[in-house]
């Protein structure tokens, strides 16, 4: 349970970030759905951009969305339409996570955490599983126009072990 | 006589976008995807602007800008960052960058840059 309100308090920055990056990408700011928690073990979007995170807080955080919906955010992004969706709309998937994982830490770094990002790696197929070992995740969904945007975060502060000090 | 631009960047997303507001306004645009292929384009094309984006592969954009202020004093670069890349902007502006511009690019942030460096 301490890994899970360590990783809904580290939440709020990614909602921000992804708010602040719509707006200015899209012209639109996304609509927040209700939060859910994931096990272990998550069961793949068919897109998803795969970014891992390092430094004082450890994990990984998801982007997860249907084919179609990929299709049209890499279309928004890159101003004309995707028909295949080749490797610059994976690159495009990709940029949009890279930009609110780097949005994101910057607001978790006011804190005092210093994080550094792995860059993304774009995994397709719906029924792939992915392990996150024992960081269980937290699942935001976002409605955006061209549809529905999950963004998965399984986050967890690494604790400096302090000796036990007793008083003499 | 139109302008040359260098634009380096691993993401082949952000290429296409500089590129789209770049060509429109009549900038030659050449492209490298890393720090070393933007030092070796340099050298081939000599550019009046370089945008250099700073986390890549082989060769990152801090050491490519060193690179090509050593081998070229008079080389003027913008820098492109992500949010929360603060310390390495400060250090790529002593190091000889003129600008840095933050993505998401706003097409009129970047056309301002061009303009007010090279015209």
């Amino acid at each position: 349970m301490e890994n899970e309100n360590v990783s809904v308090k580290l939440i709020n920055p990614f909602v921000a970030a992804s708010y602040s990056v719509c707006s200015m990408m899209f012209g639109q700011a996304p609509e927040r759905q209700p939060l859910s928690v994931m096990p272990q073990s998550i069961t793949s979007h068919q897109v998803n951009a795969v970014v891992g995170v390092t430094g004082n807080i450890k994990g990984h955080v998801i982007l997860g969305m249907s084919l179609p919906t990929a299709d049209r955010i890499a279309s928004a992004m890159i101003g004309a339409p995707i028909k295949v969706f080749d490797h610059l709309a994976s690159s495009a998937i990709a940029e949009l996570a890279n930009m609110v994982c780097g949005n994101a830490l910057l607001q978790i770094s006011e804190n005092g955490d210093i994080c550094d990002l792995t860059p993304p790696t774009i995994i397709r197929g719906s029924k792939v599983q992915i392990s996150t070992l024992a960081i269980p995740a937290i699942v935001v969904p976002l409605k955006l126009s061209m549809g529905e945007l999950y963004i998965i975060v399984g986050l967890r502060h690494e604790k400096a072990v302090a000796p036990l000090q007793r008083a003499a | 006589m139109q302008k040359k631009i260098l634009v380096t960047d691993d993401a082949m997303f952000m290429r296409v976008i500089l590129k789209g507001i770049l060509i429109p306004e009549k900038y030659s645009v050449v492209e490298a995807c890393n720090g070393q292929e933007a030092v070796d384009q340099y050298a081939a094309h000599k550019p009046d602007l370089v945008f250099m984006d700073i986390t890549m592969p082989v060769m990152d954009g801090l050491t490519a800008l060193k690179t090509i202020k050593d081998q070229h004093p008079e080389a003027c670069l913008v820098m492109c960052t992500a949010m929360g890349q603060q310390n390495m902007v400060i250090e790529a502006i002593k190091s000889g960058a003129k600008d840095f511009i933050v993505k998401p690019f706003q097409p009129e942030r970047v056309l301002e840059c061009v303009k007010k460096l090279i015209g």
